[in-house]
């Protein structure tokens, strides 16, 4: 026999039979627990999963890779790389073990546990306890230490008194010392079984081997070792199985349920909402009670790692709102384990819970729904696939169903309803803005085009965006660009009506349009804006109009590559603002940026660009809301140009979208940097670069003034 | 036969909350079609608590405009159609009323009326949408330029064969601006009427509504009005509900009873021509950025305060 | 057939200002004007109605102190029953909003409300009102052959002077059980300003678009010395208190200075406002009603205009 060592070393036969007796009980909770949690997502909505492999691939990647979970904070991203391999290590070990010990030898009396792969295994296992501490001892550093402000409890969405999470951070520490003890025990077992059992192989367990050289050096040798191998061996034992029958029921039931959240989850969440069934009731419209949620909605609660990366990301949160997206998915969490989970099960309530099954209004407040700006900063960092947009939206489907909104929201809806445009203008006033051009837009009703300009409701109506659209006209006109618009038949595309939660206003307003657009000749759409281009893109088809639907920096690039716009360098130094409709939403971040490079401005950028643009706060239907300012605090709007003012003097706060035209020309002058950098839209300093002169239009800002 | 002490009174306030609760019974009856109620018990189905409301769908002008041939209409294409603002706000207070009553176990009933078009059925579906059980649409040319009382000749029939407990007309429409309709429906039907009212209590076991009538100039005339009784709701008075447009389009699917009218009267007048109206010598126009403009005004009010 | 009546409107002993009116817009009709004064104690007005251009006044002794729509109604039916006029003059007001339209449909008499200018034309009585939300004019022509009820808009026409003592004549009717009772009247909750005393009115409307900037005007207003009012769809929501209100079922307001932001002009908001001294309006439509009866006009963005003035303050 080559190189092994005896399993229950030193155990009386009680001993193992009582150990088996524990394994048993331990294996059975986590069974019990699993089992409810099965069950408590089975009380969700069903909701079909198809795709099984990519799904499955995808979530081995996403798991594997830690690609989302290293995002934004490498440090931790590593501490939990290193932990996640070694445990894994470890857990194939132990599992490796177990099939020897309880099927190999019992049932097929072989014998793998032994020579070069003993020797091979106890080396691996060594470096996976080591990873496994380090990678412990870096998360405890983090925490402990570096403190990052969303590792904390405090919530933005509740003030200080009225919420308590300090069973959290107990849970956390439990946590992390459970497995940190773990892996010591570990070790030290290895330690005095070597300084009890001397055995020439004993440095390929270079950790247990250095551990023999301490206790043998401490005198620790012979049967006192094997006295506290014998201990250690229990402790281990018992904290192991305890740990595996709690995994259900704390914190490392995250374990479980975040990669079959990565797995489940919909990868076009928030991007295409889901739509209505015609005939459903009043009370089944969107999310109220725990058990409407879709069971995957359900699973992803359980998933939550309390990371806080959605609620640092979060522009509500940022601006004092009383919205946060970690905390929104923490609360329904505990009423579901409390209402449908193994809380429920055992009859554990703690104070203050609800017992039905109705959470909106208490613990989800609707200040706090209505405080989203459906931005998918949250939904777009989250490493464990939680759908907080949809979810929110769900439940502002349930508040409109019910009439319980801003009344200025209620209004616009009203508006937009009768007139097809949130400004409340009679549908002949969409062309007007084309009266200050030199030249007739085509009527895409009439003739054909190979462009077909989508304009949208601000592009049309805001005067200080009917500049932009001017500009742009202008341009597309002096590239001989072929373009035509809808005129009259054009309504409001219902991108932000849709997540504002109207979803039937949203369904007639897709349907119109399509209807406008299917009986138009052209080859491709477009809008300059990024809430249009996202719900023609990505929503109209299901709707039934397909499209390809290009945002016009990416029309612009294609011109400027085809060499059909002379470009002379305007030498301005700049700043860029990703719109989270064009960004987050559909990832174009590179072509407004390419077209500033083409026109020969110097990008500097902002520290927060791209994925992690930080939302205008208009977004969600929230510019058709009330805005709520809670003393002391700035509007994101204004944090965003706090944000390009500290890069140093810039000349132009570069922005594609005509929402973001309005929110930052307000946030230059409200924020106390007016003078200090102006706002431009892309197409304006397009049109500087090809020479046109620039529209003489009044630069009126502002709100339109609805009549009494 | 009195079963008065099972009665309850009904207060539904400019805040909508209610106080109160219907009775199991009916107002006594005053007028004689109100036969369903005639002995004091409701027949077999029928709800025990009905609201008809009156209701329009008015158009809107934007600033630009064009008059039909003949001079006597505007364009269709310059128009916006829209539920009277008046209409919605005695809608919501024909539902809070009912809501009310069902609340207490009662059947309860609102019925919407309008005089129009089937393309003014838009106004009903908005109606149903908000909780209204039944819509009713007399046949007949819609618009804005029907005069009001051949409107409420037209109502008439249809609101008498429901027999409701109250009737609800908004003050006005915004389109037309008559004022008459409601008062003039009342006097058709027979019903006592109230004209301009703003708070609502139903106090149905003396078979009377004590209403506030907002006069000019901030009084308020408190009435005493007998039951059934029309009366006509100014805004204000509630914040209506919003109809999602979900719920609309589950109205499409509901019937909407149509009824032809009754031969025709003359109307109480005959619109010769309409027209732009007249600018006045309009006034002076202040340019320049606001600033330039905020100047301009102080240094006007200066001028004429000093 | 001829001659007009005019029913007065009284309140608390009080003649109300729309029947003067009336009285004006009689004159440019043809045939006697007679005023008829309907209350308990109609000679306790009467006097009041002796105003240039009546030729009658006559007592109607019915009901109590205090209007009540049934009452008004057998009124004016056994009026024109007895004196068959050409012409009934109503005001548009809250008052004759609850009979005048009852008259006219069980007389089947012409009619039309809101109206702002009469003239006899070719036998029939011809209207002007407003129509589509005072968008475009219309003049409506009344049936020849028998009695008009014309409910006249308020402030359009000037108020008649006092005049000569003219006759009087007493008329009975048979007495009416009114079905809605006046109880009492009840104040609106007296507040601590009368935006009718006050020189200069700085007043808001919807154009505010939220309530958490009213803060902002009650500010501005003060802070320019100015009283703060409000056009109607304020105090709906509830915004400000009723007593600030302008307009017909508001106060009718004269200051020296009218500063209206955000207000486009309902007719009604118009009616309580525009004989102000120097009205200045602001408003982002350049179709405005307001900018018809404004002296100053500004088309700007009101919350801009407001930035500014608070700086000059």
């Amino acid at each position: 026999m080559g190189e092994t060592r005896p399993v229950y070393a030193g155990l009386s036969h009680i001993e193992v039979v009582l150990f088996y007796g524990l394994a048993v009980v331990s294996t059975g909770i986590f069974c019990w627990g699993v089992a409810r949690l099965v069950l408590k997502y089975r009380a969700g909505r069903r909701e079909p999963l198809g795709r099984l492999v990519r799904r499955a691939s995808s979530m081995v990647d996403v798991v594997f890779s830690h690609r989302w979970i290293r995002r934004r904070d490498p440090i931790a991203g590593l501490g939990h790389l290193l932990l996640f391999y070694g445990f894994t290590a470890l857990f194939i070990g132990t599992t490796i073990l177990g099939i020897q010990t309880d099927i190999a030898r019992p049932i097929f009396h072989a014998d793998f546990w032994s020579g070069r792969f003993y020797l091979g295994y106890k080396l691996a296992l060594d470096i996976a306890g080591v990873l496994l501490l380090a990678g412990l001892t870096l998360m405890a550093f983090n925490r402990a230490v570096r403190r990052p402000r969303r590792l904390g409890y405090a919530r933005p969405d509740r003030r200080a008194g009225e919420y308590d999470r300090s069973l959290y951070r107990v849970g956390d520490w439990v946590f992390l010392s459970t497995l940190f003890s773990l892996g010591v025990t570990g070790f030290l077992l290895e330690g005095f079984f070597l300084a009890s059992t001397p055995q020439h192989f004993a440095a390929w367990s270079p950790v247990g081997w250095v551990l023999m050289k301490w206790f043998r050096a401490m005198g620790l040798t012979g049967s006192s070792a094997a006295l506290a191998h014998h201990v250690t061996w229990w402790v281990h034992a018992v904290l192991a199985l305890t740990f595996v029958a709690s995994i259900p029921f704390t914190k490392a039931v995250h374990m479980i349920a975040s990669p079959a959240n990565v797995a489940v989850r919909d990868p076009a969440a928030g991007k295409r909402l889901s739509t209505i069934a015609a005939d459903a009731a009043p009370e089944d419209v969107g999310y109220r009670n725990l058990d409407d949620l879709s069971w995957r909605h359900l699973l992803s609660l359980d998933a939550c790692t309390k990371c806080g990366k959605c609620t640092e990301a979060c522009p509500a949160a940022a601006a004092g709102l009383p919205l946060s997206p970690r905390d929104l998915i923490l609360d329904l969490r505990e009423a579901a384990e409390t209402t449908l989970g193994a809380h429920a099960a055992l009859g554990i309530r703690p104070d203050g819970w609800p017992e039905g099954l109705d959470v909106l209004g208490d613990p989800i407040r609707t200040a706090s729904v209505w405080s989203c700006t459906q931005c998918m900063a949250c939904v777009e960092i989250c490493p464990v696939g939680i759908e907080h947009v949809p979810i929110i939206n769900q439940f502002r489907r349930q508040l409109v169903e019910r009439g319980e909104m801003d009344p200025m929201l209620q209004r616009t809806f009203e508006t937009i309803s009768s007139t097809g445009n949130s400004f409340g203008e009679p549908k002949r006033r969409r062309p007007k803005w084309t009266e200050g051009l030199q030249f007739a837009v085509k009527d895409a009703r009439k003739e054909a085009a190979e462009l077909l300009w989508f304009v949208g409701d601000y592009a049309s109506f805001d005067p200080r965006n009917q500049r932009n659209s001017r500009a742009l006209a202008e341009v597309l006109r002096r590239a001989g660009a072929d373009f035509a618009m809808l005129y009259e038949a054009e309504r409001t595309a219902g991108c932000d009506v849709r997540r504002a939660g109207e979803e039937g206003l949203y369904s007639s307003l897709a349907e119109a349009n399509i209807e406008a657009i299917s009986g138009c000749e052209f080859e491709r759409i477009f809008s300059t804006d990024p809430h249009t281009f996202h719900t023609l893109k990505n929503e109209y088809p299901g709707f039934g109009g397909s499209w390809t639907v290009l945002h016009h920096s990416e029309l612009l690039l294609e011109l400027i590559e085809a060499g059909r716009l002379e470009l002379r360098p305007l030498g301005y130094r700049v700043t860029y603002h990703d719109p989270c409709m064009l960004g987050r939403y559909n990832e174009v971040y590179d072509a407004p940026r390419r077209v500033l490079e083409a026109i020969g401005v110097e990008l500097v950028e902002m520290p927060r660009n791209r994925d992690n643009s930080l939302c205008c706060g208009a977004g969600g239907g929230r510019i058709w809301m009330k805005e709520q300012r809670p003393e002391g605090s700035r509007r994101a709007s204004e944090q965003r140009i706090d944000e390009a003012t500290s890069l140093g003097r810039l000349d132009y706060f570069v922005v594609a979208c005509p929402k973001d035209v309005t929110m930052y020309s307000d946030a230059i002058k409200t924020s106390g940097h007016d003078g200090e950098i102006e706002l431009r839209e892309l197409s304006e300093l397009v049109l500087e670069s090809i020479g046109a002169p620039t529209d003489s239009a009044t630069a009126l800002a502002g709100t339109k003034v609805a009549p009494d | 036969m009195s079963t008065a002490d099972n009665f309850v009174g009904i207060v539904v306030h400019a805040g909508g909350n209610v106080k109160g609760l219907f009775g199991p019974r009916f107002l006594p009856g005053v007028v004689a079609y109100l036969a369903r109620h005639g002995d004091g018990t409701s027949p077999e189905g029928t709800p025990e608590v009905k609201a008809v409301v009156c209701v329009k769908q008015v158009v809107a002008i934007g600033d630009e405009i064009a008059f039909t041939d003949d001079g006597k209409s505007v364009d269709g294409d310059y128009l916006d159609h829209a539920v009277n603002e008046w209409d919605v706000v005695a809608v919501e207070e024909a539902l809070r009323m009912t809501e009310a009553a069902s609340a207490a176990g009662e059947e309860s009933e609102v019925v919407v009326v309008t005089v129009g078009g089937e393309e003014n059925e838009e106004a009903l579906r908005r109606c149903l949408a908000m909780g209204a059980q039944r819509a009713i649409r007399v046949e007949g040319q819609s618009g804005a330029l029907l005069d009001p009382l051949t409107v409420a000749r037209r109502l008439a029939p249809v609101v008498a064969r429901e027999a409701a407990d109250v009737v609800l007309c908004g003050v006005q429409s915004s389109d037309s601006v008559q004022a008459a309709v409601g008062t003039m429906l009342a006097e058709l039907l027979e019903l006592p009427r109230v004209a301009v009212v703003k708070e609502i209590s139903l106090d149905r076991a003396d078979g009377t509504a004590t209403v506030m009538r907002e006069l000019e100039g901030g009084l308020v005339d408190v009435v005493e009005v007998d039951l059934p009784a029309l009366l006509t709701v100014q805004t204000g008075i509630n914040e209506p509900r919003y109809a999602t447009l979900r719920a609309i389009k589950q109205a499409n699917l509901k019937e909407i009873e149509v009824v032809e009218p009754s031969q025709d009267a003359p109307g109480c007048y005959e619109i010769l021509r309409i027209y732009a109206p007249p600018r006045g010598e309009g006034a002076e126009m202040l340019e320049g950025s606001p600033a330039e403009v905020a100047a301009r005004i102080v240094e006007l009010v200066k001028a004429r305060l000093s | 057939m001829s001659g007009t009546i005019i029913v007065a409107e009284h309140l608390q002993g009080r003649l109300r200002d729309v029947t003067r009116e009336l009285v004006t817009a009689a004159a440019t009709l043809p045939g006697p004007v007679t005023v008829a004064i309907v209350a308990r104690e109609p000679e306790r007005i009467a006097a009041q109605a002796e105003l240039e251009g009546v030729n009658e006044v006559v007592l109607v002794r019915a009901g109590g102190d205090e209007f009540e729509n049934d009452v008004y109604q057998a009124a004016l039916q056994a009026l024109i029953a007895q004196r068959a006029p050409e012409v009934v003059l109503v005001g548009f007001t809250v008052g004759g909003m609850g009979y005048a339209p009852a008259v006219a449909a069980r007389l089947s008499c012409g009619f039309a409300s809101d109206v702002f200018g009469l003239e006899r034309r070719d036998g029939r009585l011809v209207c002007r009102r407003a129509f589509y939300g005072a968008k475009v004019h219309g003049e409506v022509a009344l049936p020849a052959g028998r009695t008009s009820v014309v409910m006249v808009r308020p402030t359009v026409f000037a108020p008649a002077a006092d005049g000569a003592s003219t006759s009087r004549s007493d008329m009975s009717i048979d007495p009416v059980t009114p079905r809605a009772r006046h109880l009492r009247f009840v104040e609106a909750p007296q507040s601590d300003v009368d935006i009718t005393t006050a020189d200069f009115l700085l007043s808001i409307g919807r154009g505010i678009g939220d309530r958490e900037n009213v803060e902002r005007f009650v500010k501005l207003a003060e802070q320019m010395g100015a009283t703060l009012s409000v056009s109607r769809p304020i105090v709906d929501a509830g915004w400000m208190p009723a007593a600030r209100q302008v307009g017909q079922s508001g106060k009718t307001v004269k200051p020296k200075v009218y500063l209206a932001l955000g207000i486009s002009g309902a007719v009604q908001h118009l009616a309580g406002m525009k004989t102000s001294g120097a009205i200045i309006a602001v408003n982002t439509d350049p179709e405005a009603a307001i900018f018809d009866v404004a002296h100053y006009g500004a088309v700007a963005d009101l919350f801009d205009v407001a930035d500014e003035l608070e700086r000059l303050f």
